[in-house]
C-alpha cells in the first residue's frame, strides 16, 4: 500500500457508476457517510471484509476533513467504481454560511494521536489516499481495489 | 453478531476493578461521551480497569484515540488497563495500527478481571 496519491482521481460525469452524496459536515451525520460506502462497496461487489474496510476509510476521511474546517460546511462525497473493482472517492468540504447563527455542526478536533492513527488505518486499508487544500476547501480522496480470491 | 444500538455505555464497580461495557459504534460522535465515561471510570481508582468491546460494532480512530489517551492515563496512576474483543474486524484494526501490542487484550471479561 502506498501512502499518498499525488492528484485526486478525475470524476467521470458519464460513468453510470457514479454516486454523489452532500451531507451536513456534523459528526451526527457520519453514519450515513458510512451506509453509503458501503451501498457503494456491496455494489462493486467487494466481500464483506473489504465492505468494512471502505465503510471505515470513508468515516477517516470524514474525520480529517471535518477536523480542518471551523465553522459550517458541507462534505460532498463522489463515489465512482469500474468493472474491475476499482472504487474512487472524493471527499470535499466546503465552508458554508450559516442563517441560523446557531453554530450547531460539531466538528471534532483531531489530536495527533488521533490523525496518526488514521494515516495508519488509511495506509493499510486502502490503496491510495491523498489530501489538500485549495483556496479554502478541502479534499481528501481514496482508492480502494477489490480483492482476488485468489489472492 | 452486534445489536443495532448506535452507542450505550454501562459501567460496573466491583472491589479491585472495574468494568465498562460499550455497544455500538465508537465514532467521532459518540467519542466525547465515551471519553468521559472512561475517564470518570479511572478516577475511580479501580486497580483494574476493563472496557467491554465486544458488543461494538464500529470504531474508527477518534475512539482509538480514546482509549490510547485512557491507556497512558491508567499507566501512569500504576493501574492496568484491559480490553474485551471478540469482533474480528475490531480487532484486525488494533492489529493494523499496532495497538495490539499496546494493549492487554482478552476474549472475555471473566478473564480480563482475573489479576
Amino acid at each position: 500500500m502506498t501512502n499518498a496519491m499525488s492528484a485526486p482521481p478525475t470524476v467521470d460525469l458519464k460513468n453510470i457508476n457514479r454516486v454523489e452524496l452532500s451531507l451536513s459536515a456534523d459528526a451526527q451525520m457520519l453514519f450515513l457517510a458510512r451506509m453509503t460506502g458501503a451501498a457503494v462497496a456491496s455494489r462493486a461487489n467487494f466481500d464483506y471484509e473489504r465492505v468494512e474496510d471502505l465503510r471505515l476509510a470513508i468515516d477517516e476521511l470524514c474525520v480529517r476533513l471535518m477536523s480542518r474546517g471551523g465553522g459550517p460546511a458541507r462534505i460532498t462525497l463522489q463515489f465512482q467504481w469500474d468493472e474491475d473493482g476499482v472504487i474512487n472517492v472524493v471527499a470535499t468540504l466546503v465552508p458554508e454560511d450559516d442563517p441560523t447563527g446557531n453554530g450547531r455542526h460539531s466538528h471534532p478536533t483531531a489530536t495527533p494521536a488521533s490523525f496518526e492513527l488514521s494515516e495508519r488505518i488509511l495506509d493499510a486499508l486502502v490503496d491510495d489516499h491523498g489530501g489538500d487544500s485549495i483556496g479554502g476547501v478541502h479534499r481528501e480522496w481514496l482508492r480502494i481495489r477489490r480483492q482476488d480470491p485468489l489472492g | 453478531m452486534t445489536s443495532d444500538v448506535q452507542f450505550e455505555l454501562a459501567a460496573e464497580e466491583q472491589p479491585g476493578f472495574c468494568v465498562l461495557e460499550v455497544r455500538g459504534e465508537i465514532d467521532v460522535a459518540s467519542a466525547p461521551d465515551f471519553q468521559g465515561s472512561l475517564s470518570e471510570l479511572i478516577g475511580r481508582g479501580a486497580e483494574v480497569v476493563v472496557v467491554d468491546l465486544s458488543e461494538v460494532s464500529f470504531i474508527d480512530s477518534t475512539g482509538l484515540g480514546v482509549l490510547v489517551g485512557a491507556e497512558t492515563q491508567v499507566r501512569q496512576a500504576g493501574k492496568s488497563l484491559r480490553l474485551v474483543v471478540t469482533q474480528p474486524q475490531i480487532m484486525k484494526l488494533l492489529e493494523l495500527t499496532g495497538l495490539d501490542e499496546v494493549f492487554t487484550i482478552l476474549t472475555n471479561t471473566r478473564d480480563a478481571v482475573r489479576t
